[in-house]
């Protein structure tokens, strides 16, 4: 027999907003933007709800937030302080489960709970216990919601939020679920919202009440996905981090830009951070992907692979080069760009048969080997390759994710 | 020092400094002379004689060839006239898109040029051509240099050092990349990676060459003597006119007189008065002293095409300018109004003292015009070509194509582009202030780079960016037109390839070239349209012999200013004047289509004024009464040239010369010479100072456009014939009115506008809709070509199906038609299935086509026949505000409804539009649709607009004085509702709303 599953799900919401509140309290009720200073064409990074409700929103121009919500406060995002709160965050969470699921630094956590009573109790518990602790030591309060399935507990933290908890109780899915709109169902594609819309079908009870043979028709090979939530089932495990492949970092661009140089250093430095972070977990990538997220917001990934597999700066380098040159045609100014470094294997602890034709790759090894032990000891910042010198102060952010 | 090889901003995207700069700077520099060779093109080729006249340099003419694919050039310069008509023979070659190989080229038909070349094996092989090629060692010396003048010594010719110059000074090097990344759709910095900046020179003085070349002094030399060859300065071919081809002048001297009278029985009857014969004979005298007979025979043979069965058929036609004064043409049939009758002079068309080319200019509907095109290019194949437009970077062009190099997104762009109002040319500097300054972008955001992108813009405005087709103006030549002027091929769909000339019309004008303006009429293919369909309706409607601007009730509604729909009188402010003046008369019409121009306000107002019985006095006793007819306004063209001969004892040359210039662009320069001696002329036969200058300011109010009274009449006929559809037959004339499309308003607007006319507005239906609209009495059924995202591909598709037999299902149409995805859901939304759906359920309806279309798509193969599809599930049907937000998504309008009685919370107190005219002088709010704009300057300059609004009851007209406009403009945007709270006003009947406040309503659509 299956035991009922228990999922918390924990979400701070507007993650570096909460822990900026934590860090210095702004003044009451003034509403927070975080977004990089000293460029006009900056795009707010993070808002506080009472800015959010005032109608600023994330990526919208920094100039614009400020004149539709005058008088906010507005700080510089800290990426760094906003990956310890989160490290302290899964800190808190892990002494209940191991098994934690959770992004970049969004403050989202799907906690596994499921045979934890004998050692901590009832879920519910834990999840009152948790938020009261996180809002002890942390400072900011974070949602709680329980459920079955990851799926439900998601749906009911987007109803309760910005703040609250909510319980779904096993077997109370569907009615909990069938009032809602399906706009609150997660993983539904703005055309699939739209489609729904057309057929007058607007709450998720609504859409429960078709067959599969009958979503089968508009929807093809989503209808599984469609019919399983709109009855609130959802198998899917909550997944650790060991268990996910890809190396990613971020770069977020502090205004806008089309200069190549600065983009392409942008990029150099991610590959540092990838490739430190590769050679850490003693693993190597094939493939080396870089997404550029445009200013007018269109995204564009292009990847490029090597025959061997490798976690040498200058190869994955030459990777991101031939990536970079594919997603980069349009002349539009860079908001972002993103490295994936996947298809990854561990590395091989047999030294090479010809040492002669590795020598240069042995010798960059070394450098590679001595620059990480630099970096871990004395920050990112310290040292790097000529071609990331002209990025402004790393304001890269990510993980394994 | 001579410069053998200067490019100008007319290599297009390659080169900085327009001709006149460059002469200018030549002058300066101290060279005799300056020779320019753009890339592959003449297309500068006027401006830079003009600039050396001006300069008192002595021109080269020339032009650097490429080849295409490779990089071998040469530089050609012209020596003779024979040498004039090899260049122009080589570009031609040059832009034939079969190929050109430039040895082969040159070898083959290069007499009376000289060529200069930098490329050794090119050299070499014009050499064993038994050609003498220039060694070109470019701008300084160098191990290419070298070769090349070992290369020029050892088989004794000639080596010259050139500037090679792209760029007038070192401070173009910036504008130079922004042009060159516009030119290659890449941004500055990824330009360094395509292009190297090192072949990139500027134009430098003679000293620096020598300096630099002191080694081989000679080559600098030696360029004076090259020069000195090339005496050629610019091409002189006199008046160009098109040739009759069945005969010399002389036989079509008596053809011309044959055809006339003919045409002058049919149009007055047997029996000619001897008015007509009168002006007959005097017009062909002068027409045949003159030479131009061969050129109405074949205006007359474009008109009159011989079609298939081999006899001539006249097409729909308006005449337009000055030719509609000729009796003649009118007896031809190309023109349409008796200048008898409407007291049209012969002589602002033709007159012997008239040095100028006149063009006749004549409209045809605007769907026939390609097929004239195409004949006209067949018939004079080799012979013929259309003349060509130099689009320049505008101010919005400009911004817009910089902001991309610097990479802003789109939407960005657009959201400052979109508000520009009409900018004229850049004096210079201060785009930015001037944007800063215009109420329209009051919440613009200039942050960098902004500023660095305004700047930059700026100095691209006036460069040319390259080539269009001019929208009508065809030139034919009597030999091959090569010989002239060089061709090449524009991008347009047509049935044939389109050649063009490289000058404009400005250019082709100098040059002598005579233009026939072809041009395409929407309201030609309205009234066409129209009439075919009340004949189809069973209605006869004869015509010959049709005198619309006779018709009472045509005319009442002309006076009441009911003329939305109808060419040239549909505007706002023609209506307005319409409904002020109150007349209907024909001739009142043809004064009022042309006294409303942008610069004439206060004689609009003057004219009304005078219309009602107030008194005036003549301009001045000298003027006489040669403005009786309108009322002592000057409101036609002809008007400036009969008083400055009047006043200022012009001759009739310079008078008409006066008359030109006031039409064009960039004139300063010639009407200060123009106002000068104006007032000298005045003074001289007495006029008092205090009466001069109030003379010279209507004059002035002929800026930008204005009409002669030929050309005024000609349209008015045209405005009638539209009027008297539109009174007799509002259906079949709404229909034709937006069918053809291009009207002044939207189509929204016209909706509603047949509305008003009580006509019913059925939606568009697969089965008994049409491509088109349709007009019955008392309905209007929409056509299908406004159904928004509908592929031509797949309305074809649906006409052809349904002939074979009427859809009997929703699911028989889709398997018959196949239309994609976003077709089947337009359609639906559009509510062009309902009639095959009986239940009357569109959700249902939309997900039996998802039903089908997941079966298309699984079948793989269409089967034969059509699915049978499983029954929906109960799904309920829109509301009704989502089935309107859906049709008007679609259509962009709404059949039954209008928007603006849709939106749910209004402030209570308002007035309908059609109730304004009760409440004259009083204080009124009302909920209103923004239709369209226009924006004027006030007389100190300031911003201030005209908009027109509308509800379910009528339209009106809303002024925004610059204290409103400045508060209000960046809400304004057509196509959504607003409360307005003003005053109403009356004028002479007309009644408008002065706005005071404008607040947006709920969400447009």
């Amino acid at each position: 027999m299956s035991r009922e599953r228990a999922i918390l799900h924990l979400n701070v919401t507007d993650f570096a907003v909460a822990v900026e509140q934590a860090a210095e309290a702004p003044r009451r009720g003034r509403p927070l933007i975080i977004a990089p200073p000293g460029t006009s064409r900056a795009t707010v990074y993070d808002m506080s709800e009472e800015a959010y409700r005032a109608g600023v929103r994330k990526g919208m121009a920094l100039s614009q937030a400020a004149r539709v919500c005058r008088g906010a406060e507005v700080r510089p995002p800290r990426p760094e302080l906003y990956r310890r709160a989160m490290d302290d965050f899964l800190r808190q969470v892990r002494s209940y489960s191991p098994r934690l699921e959770h992004g970049l630094e969004d403050g989202h956590v799907f906690v596994d709970l499921t045979g934890t009573h004998r050692l901590f109790g009832p879920a519910m518990d834990v999840g009152l216990r948790l938020r009261r602790e996180v809002r002890r030591q942390l400072g900011f309060n974070p949602i709680w919601t329980l459920a079955t399935s990851k799926l439900v507990a998601k749906v009911a933290s987007r109803l309760v939020k910005p703040v609250g908890e909510y319980i779904v109780s096993a077997g109370d899915e569907t009615d909990f679920l069938a009032p809602l709109p399906v706009s609150l169902l997660p993983g539904l594609a703005p055309g699939e919202l739209r489609r729904l819309g057309e057929f007058r079908i607007f709450t998720v009870g609504q859409l429960a009440g078709l067959s599969r043979g009958q979503l089968l028709v508009p929807f093809g090979r989503r209808s599984d996905y469609l019919y399983d939530a709109s009855r609130g089932i959802d198998t899917a495990p909550v997944q650790t981090g060991a268990e996910k492949e890809a190396v990613v970092f971020e770069h977020v661009f502090a205004g806008d830009t089309n200069d190549r140089q600065e983009v392409e250093a942008a990029v150099a430095d991610l590959i540092s951070r990838a490739g430190m972070e590769l050679r850490q977990r003693r693993q190597e990538a094939r493939r080396v992907g870089v997404r550029v997220g445009y200013a007018d917001g269109l995204q564009v990934v292009r990847s490029a692979s090597g025959r061997r597999r490798t976690a040498n700066d200058f190869q994955l380098q030459q990777l991101a080069d031939q990536a970079l040159a594919r997603a980069w045609l349009r002349r539009g100014r860079l908001r972002s760009c993103r490295l994936v470094c996947d298809d990854l294997c561990r590395q091989s602890p047999q030294l090479p048969l010809f040492a002669e034709t590795h020598g240069r790759e042995r010798r960059q090894a070394g450098l590679l080997a001595a620059m990480d032990t630099i970096r871990s000891r004395y920050g990112q910042a310290l040292i790097a390759t000529g071609r990331q010198r002209l990025s402004p102060l790393p304001a890269a952010t990510g993980e394994a994710a | 020092m001579f410069p053998l090889r200067v490019r100008s901003s007319y290599s297009l995207l390659e080169g900085t400094a327009p001709p006149a700069t460059l002469c200018r700077q030549a002058r300066q520099h101290g060279y005799p002379g300056l020779a320019l060779t753009d890339g592959d093109n003449l297309y500068g080729l006027w401006p830079f004689l003009a600039a050396c006249r001006r300069e008192g340099l002595r021109p080269v003419v020339g032009a650097e060839i490429s080849e295409p694919g490779t990089m071998r050039r040469a530089t050609c310069l012209v020596e003779d006239e024979a040498g004039y008509a090899s260049l122009c023979r080589l570009l031609s070659r040059r832009h034939d898109p079969a190929g050109f190989d430039l040895a082969a080229a040159l070898a083959d038909g290069s007499e009376g040029l000289t060529i200069l070349g930098d490329h050794l094996p090119l050299l070499d092989e014009l050499w064993e051509r038994g050609l003498a090629p220039v060694a070109d060692l470019g701008p300084q010396p160098t191990e290419a240099g070298r070769r090349l003048r070992n290369w020029a010594g050892s088989r004794g010719v000639v080596a010259v050092a050139t500037p090679a110059s792209r760029l007038a000074g070192e401070e173009q090097r910036d504008l130079y990349r922004l042009l060159r990344a516009i030119a290659g759709t890449t941004t500055l910095s990824r330009l360094e990676t395509l292009e190297s900046p090192a072949g990139v020179h500027p134009l430098c003085g003679p000293e620096v060459y020598r300096r630099r070349f002191a080694v081989w002094p000679e080559v600098v030399e030696a360029t004076l003597a090259v020069a000195e060859r090339c005496a050629f300065t610019g091409p002189a071919f006199g008046i160009v006119m098109p040739p009759w081809r069945r005969g010399g002048e002389g036989e079509a001297v008596q053809v011309l007189r044959r055809r006339a009278y003919a045409g002058a029985r049919r149009r007055y009857g047997d029996d000619l008065g001897e008015t007509v014969v009168d002006r007959l004979e005097h017009e062909l005298r002068i027409i045949a002293t003159m030479g131009y007979s061969a050129y109405f025979l074949v205006v007359r043979d474009i008109v009159h095409r011989k079609g298939a069965d081999g006899r001539r058929h006249k097409r729909r036609i308006c005449g337009r300018g000055s030719g509609a004064a000729s009796l003649v043409a009118y007896c031809l049939d190309i023109t349409n109004v008796c200048p008898i009758r409407y007291n049209l002079y012969f002589e602002r068309f033709l007159n012997p003292g008239r040095r100028d080319p006149p063009d006749i200019d004549i409209d045809f509907a605007w769907d026939e015009r390609d097929e004239v095109l195409a004949d006209i290019l067949g018939d004079h194949a080799g012979q013929a070509a259309m003349v060509c437009n130099h689009i320049r970077f505008q101010p919005r062009m400009a911004i817009r194509e910089t902001a991309k190099v610097f990479g802003l997104p789109e939407g960005e762009i657009a959201r400052l582009t979109r508000r520009l109002p009409w900018l004229s040319r850049g004096d210079g500097d201060g785009l930015q202030e001037r944007l800063q300054g215009l109420p329209s972008l009051a919440d613009q955001d200039f942050s960098a780079p902004w500023p660095a992108i305004l700047r930059l813009a700026t100095r691209l405005i006036g460069l040319p960016r390259h080539l269009s087709v001019h929208s009508g103006g065809v030139i034919i030549t009597p030999g091959p037109i090569t010989d002239y002027v060089p061709i090449e091929y524009a991008v347009k769909k047509m049935p044939i390839r389109v050649p063009i000339i490289q000058w404009d019309k400005d250019g082709a004008e100098e040059a002598g070239l005579v233009k026939i303006d072809i041009l395409g009429n929407r309201s030609l293919g309205v009234i066409r349209d129209c009439i075919a369909a009340v004949r189809q309706g069973g209605t006869p409607l004869a015509e010959s012999g049709w005198n619309p601007e006779d018709d009472r009730p045509t005319r009442e509604a002309v006076a009441s200013g009911r003329t939305m729909g109808c060419f040239y009188i549909e505007s706002p402010a023609m209506r307005l004047l319409e409904r002020k003046a109150g007349s209907g008369d024909f001739e009142q019409l043809v004064i009022q289509s042309s006294i409303i121009r942008p610069a004439a306000n206060e004689f609009v107002r003057e004219y009304v004024r005078r219309l009602h019985g107030g008194s005036w006095q003549p301009l001045h006793p000298a003027v006489g009464d040669i403005l009786d007819e309108t009322y002592g306004l000057m409101v036609y063209q002809e008007d400036v040239s009969r008083v400055a001969v009047a006043l200022a004892g012009f001759s009739h040359a310079d008078a008409d010369g006066l008359r030109k210039v006031m039409a064009k662009k960039d004139k300063v320069l010639q009407l200060q010479d123009y106002h000068r001696r104006f007032h000298d002329g005045c003074r001289r036969r007495g006029v008092a100072e205090a009466d001069i200058d109030p003379v010279w300011r209507m004059m002035l109010s002929f800026d930008g456009y204005s009409f002669c009274k030929p050309h005024s009449a000609s349209y008015a006929r045209v405005s009638f014939q539209a009027a008297y559809l539109k009174r007799h037959h509002p259906a079949e004339f709404m229909a034709a009115v937006i069918s053809n499309q291009g009207g002044y308003y939207s189509t929204f607007a016209y909706v509603s506008e047949a509305k008003r006319l009580g006509l019913t507005v059925l939606p568009p239906d697969v089965n008994a809709g049409d491509r088109r609209w349709q007009g019955r009495p008392g309905s209007l059924r929409v056509g299908l070509q406004s159904v928004a995202g509908l592929s031509a591909a797949c309305l074809d598709r649906l006409l052809v199906a349904r002939q074979q037999g009427k859809f009997v299902a929703a699911v028989d149409f889709w398997h018959r038609v196949r239309p994609a995805d976003d077709e089947a859901r337009a359609l639906i939304h559009a509510g062009a299935m309902d009639s095959l759906d009986p239940g009357g359920n569109r959700t249902a309806l939309l997900w039996q086509w998802a039903v089908f279309l997941r079966l298309r798509e699984t079948a793989k193969a269409a089967s034969l026949f059509p699915a049978v599809l499983p029954e929906p599930p109960p799904l309920p049907p829109p509301d009704r505000t989502t089935l309107l937000r859906r049709e008007y998504a679609v259509l962009g309008f709404l059949c039954s409804d209008h928007p603006v009685t849709l939106i749910g919370r209004v402030p209570p107190g308002l007035v309908k539009v059609a109730r304004l005219g009760e409440c004259v002088n009083r204080r009124v709010r009302c909920a209103v649709w923004l239709l369209t704009g226009k924006l004027v300057a006030t007389k100190s300059g300031e911003a201030m607009e005209f908009l027109t609004f509308e509800d379910e009851t009528g339209i009106v007209e809303a002024t925004f004085f610059p204290p409103v406009y400045r508060r209000c403009a960046h809400l304004l945007q057509s196509g959504r509702a607003y409360v307005l709270a003003g005053t109403v006003e009356q004028d002479y009947g007309a009644i408008t709303l002065t706005v005071e406040q404008a607040e947006a309503l709920g969400t447009g659509g």
